[in-house]
């Protein structure tokens, strides 16, 4: 049955070509900017090396003071993760490092712009970095303050012209540092990991920020087990309640959630007003919301360009509907052919995707960003071409299949 | 004629209520990026209210201390940092400055007047701020020793902001409106305006043009922290070189700190990017859009048209000529056309009706509607025009026989 769907699809597919030139362009077009949007999303939240046991981690990257009058948020700060986030219950490691800041040095005369971050040992064990030279530092290292740093290929072709640059010396931030290991990029949206140079967390110009509750640092815990992670987030909320603040007279209470960086994206994005709770379904719903009004104008364009077809099958469905065939079976061999039309628009799609993730990430608009697309994407685009096709393929198919026979066969036009 | 083509348009009504829904929808999309664009580039003619060439911003980065702090000992830090960039013959300029112009830092306020809420953004420079950044102040002055030691804090307002604040009358020696302070809070102190700057917009040329208050950073004063950046007006042809060693300067004057050199321009440049890319993709994707509704139209005109062939063959056979059977198919598309619009344009001025709007001016508002109005106007007709005009081709002898 199926097979005789599809090849009357075919015939009329190839009926009239601009009709279906239309319809293509409109499905395939649709689909590439959802599939370049879901990429890029991807790209940015999704499990990629270096973050290779993110199921399993959490952090705390955004910590928020609030008082009646005042509200103080920012990145946590040193005093806080060392004190309290250390030996949480079901906690595997735990990582504390800087804020990435932009840092800047002159081999040769000229510029370089780069971003340092420092880091304890446990932030190379938590991520698996794919190291091109050398390795990591280590809790010695860290302990002892030593002037050692990582850094990306970017970085040693910058410096050094791309040559091995293990044991020679970098200058950043007007600090010396013995390079031991290097790394491959880190596209810039992978807020956890990305830098250019990472270097231990105790070569910091001064102790000032071991003080500080808020500002300037990050921690990372890896769970033992993905089932931990409910306990270890009470057990560092009920610890938060227990922090002494800084200038008690303005600000009453601490809001510091261990989160995902996604739920941390969408309390930010969604307007923090220190809920305890994250709730990233909020934004997910936002997402497929505009994905939906964004699928709206080309629906109504297919349907509208199906609905003024109807006539041109006129005979056919006279002839099926007289021979006893129900309104049931019609809009179901209608809606496979809209869905046929929307896997092709599809495929479409997908082949001009990969075309315009390429020239995003040559474009440079986001620091070592490599767009691709992987089967997760692909499932997704296939999940939405589908969605599309029946959701915009239904209500013409059932007018289709409302045609009366009389009129049908007479080649009425109403 | 009109009842009559209003008569043709509702017989088919089920057809092409789908036909206005996606009109509607397109001119929906199109009345977005139109006013966007609009809103650009209104703003984009304003004045700016500085010169951002030859000026290079120093961040200062203090080891961390946002408590208890040794603000004093920063403030001094940054002085001594100030006085040694002035050394530097390549420096014809330098203040030091809260934020600058393309920084993501901002500071802003508000007073509840009268009138209404009224925002402003702030800023805190010190003396030489107006040199640094080629500003120019059209009534009173700019911040001088004079101010030492004065009772109140002095301020320079933009002349938006002084209207917004004191209508028509001299803003000048007027002290700023402000809230009264929280509960358990010292009374705040005196702001007195002692000049205005004709514009001063700190997010960009794209940016709408907002009231801007600028405040002084006092050397007499305990309290006053350190600046966040140092502002620099380089001499014109100053080598990049330069940089490092004013870099070297500044490290060896404070060693715990870190610094970052900038030019301003290339901040600018940044600043922009970040802002316009977002907005050219989404005027990409509405192109394609706008290109889909166009093509999808056509093909619905034209099988409308095939579909009506005897009804326009029996036009033609009862003596309608060619131009009358073409200005049907159009004027029915111009009626379907304007009952999409009727309903947009009923959805679009709830916007700044309800107040959801408020950036935008209404000039710019009702600028973009009538473009996009037009646009829509000049779409379907561009695109119905072909298909219309097979109609006028049909033989009466033929479209009689068709079946």
């Amino acid at each position: 049955m199926l097979r005789h769907y599809v090849k009357t699809a075919f015939k009329v597919f190839a009926r009239r070509k601009f009709f279906t030139f239309v319809s293509l362009f409109g499905i395939s077009f649709t689909l590439v900017v959802l599939m370049v949007a879901t990429a890029m999303l991807d790209h940015t939240f999704a499990p990629h090396a270096p973050e290779v046991h993110q199921d399993r981690t959490v952090g705390l990257f955004h910590a928020q003071m609030i008082g009646p009058h005042n509200r103080w948020s920012s990145e946590p700060g040193y005093r806080l993760l060392d004190r309290h986030l250390r030996d949480l219950p079901g906690a595997e490691r735990t990582s504390i490092y800087s804020d990435a800041r932009t840092v800047y040095s002159y081999p040769g005369g000229t510029r370089v712009k780069s971003s340092l971050k420092r880091t304890d040992a446990e932030f190379w064990r938590i991520l698996r970095f794919e190291f091109l030279e050398g390795g990591p530092f280590g809790d010695q290292e860290v302990q002892d303050a030593r002037f050692v740093a990582v850094i990306n290929a970017a970085t040693r072709e910058r410096f050094f012209g791309g040559e091995s640059a293990v044991g020679r010396t970098i200058e950043v931030d007007a600090q010396r540092f013995r390079v031991v290991g290097v790394v491959s990029d880190v596209p810039a949206l992978r807020r956890v990991p990305f830098a250019d140079v990472w270097v231990p967390l105790t070569t910091a110009k001064t102790d000032a920020y071991k003080s500080e509750i808020m500002g300037g640092f990050y921690g990372i815990v890896l769970a033992k087990d993905r089932a931990e992670i409910p306990a270890l987030k009470a057990e560092f909320r009920s610890r938060v309640r227990t922090v002494e603040l800084p200038d008690a007279r303005r600000y009453e209470k601490l809001v510091a959630p261990l989160e995902t960086p996604f739920e941390t994206v969408a309390r930010l994005f969604l307007g923090d007003r220190g809920e305890e709770e994250a709730r990233p379904e909020r934004l997910i719903a936002l997402l497929a919301g505009v994905a939906l009004l964004f699928m709206l104008l080309p629906t109504i364009n297919l349907v509208n360009l199906n609905v003024s077809r109807i006539m041109e099958r006129a005979s056919e469905i006279g002839v099926r509907k007289a021979f006893g065939a129900s309104s049931r079976t019609l809009v179901g061999q209608f809606v496979v052919e809209n869905v046929l039309l929307t896997l092709i628009g599809g495929a479409i799609g997908l082949g001009l995707s990969v075309f315009v993730l390429q020239a995003l990430g040559a474009s440079g608009v986001v620091q070592y960003a490599r767009f691709g697309l992987n089967l997760r994407i692909f499932a997704w685009a296939l999940a939405t071409a589908l969605f599309f096709g029946v959701f915009s393929g239904v209500y013409p198919a059932w007018r289709m299949s409302r045609l009366h026979p009389v009129d049908a066969l007479r080649g009425a036009s109403r | 004629m009109m009842r009559h083509l209003l008569k043709l348009v509702w017989n088919r009504r089920r057809t092409n209520v789908l036909v206005v829904a996606e009109i509607f929808c397109s001119f929906l999309v199109l009345f977005g990026v139109v006013t966007l664009a609009v809103f650009y580039l209104d703003n984009y003619r304003q004045p700016l209210g500085f010169q951002d060439d030859d000026v290079w911003v120093v961040t200062l980065n203090a080891p961390e201390a946002r408590f208890a702090g040794p603000r004093r000992e920063h403030a001094e830090a940054a002085r001594r940092l100030l006085a040694a960039a002035r050394e530097f013959p390549e420096v014809a300029a330098a203040a030091g400055a809260f934020t600058m112009p393309y920084s993501n830092a901002g500071w802003n306020t508000g007073v509840k007047l009268p009138a209404g809420q009224a925002v402003y953004w702030v800023n805190q420079v010190t003396d030489g701020y107006d040199r640094v950044m080629g500003m120019a102040v059209e009534r009173g002055r700019w911040f001088s020793r004079e101010d030492d030691g004065s009772a109140w804090k002095p301020v320079v307002i933009t002349a938006g902001l002084a209207r917004t604040l004191f209508g028509d009358e001299d803003p000048i020696g007027r002290s700023v409106p402000q809230d009264p302070p929280p509960a358990g809070e010292p009374p705040r102190q005196e702001l007195r305006v002692i000049g205005v700057i004709g514009a001063f917009r700190q997010h960009g040329e794209f940016s709408e043009p907002v009231g801007y208050a600028f405040r002084r950073f006092d050397a007499q004063d305990p309290e006053e922290g350190p600046p966040r950046l140092l502002a620099l007006r380089v001499r014109r042809g100053t080598p990049a070189a330069f940089e490092e060693t004013l870099m070297r300067r500044l490290q060896a004057e404070a060693r715990d700190w870190s610094f970052e050199i900038e030019p301003l321009a290339q901040m600018r440049e940044g600043f922009l990017r970040d802002r316009l890319t977002p907005l050219v993709a989404v005027a990409v994707v509405a192109a394609f859009l706008i290109l889909m509704v166009a093509l999808g139209l056509t093909g619905v005109v034209w099988q409308n048209v095939t579909q009506r062939t005897r009804e326009i063959g029996l036009r033609r056979a009862k003596g309608a000529t060619a131009r009358r059977i073409h200005r049907q198919i159009v004027g029915e598309l111009v009626l379907m056309t304007t009952l999409a619009l009727a309903a947009g344009i009923v959805v679009v001025v709830q916007f700044p009706l309800l107040d959801l709007v408020t950036a935008v001016r209404p000039a710019v508002y009702a600028a973009g509607l009538a473009l996009s109005a037009a646009a829509v106007y000049g779409l379907t007709l561009a695109f119905g025009w072909y298909p219309s005009r097979l109609a006028t081709t049909v033989q009466p002898a033929e479209a009689l026989r068709y079946e």
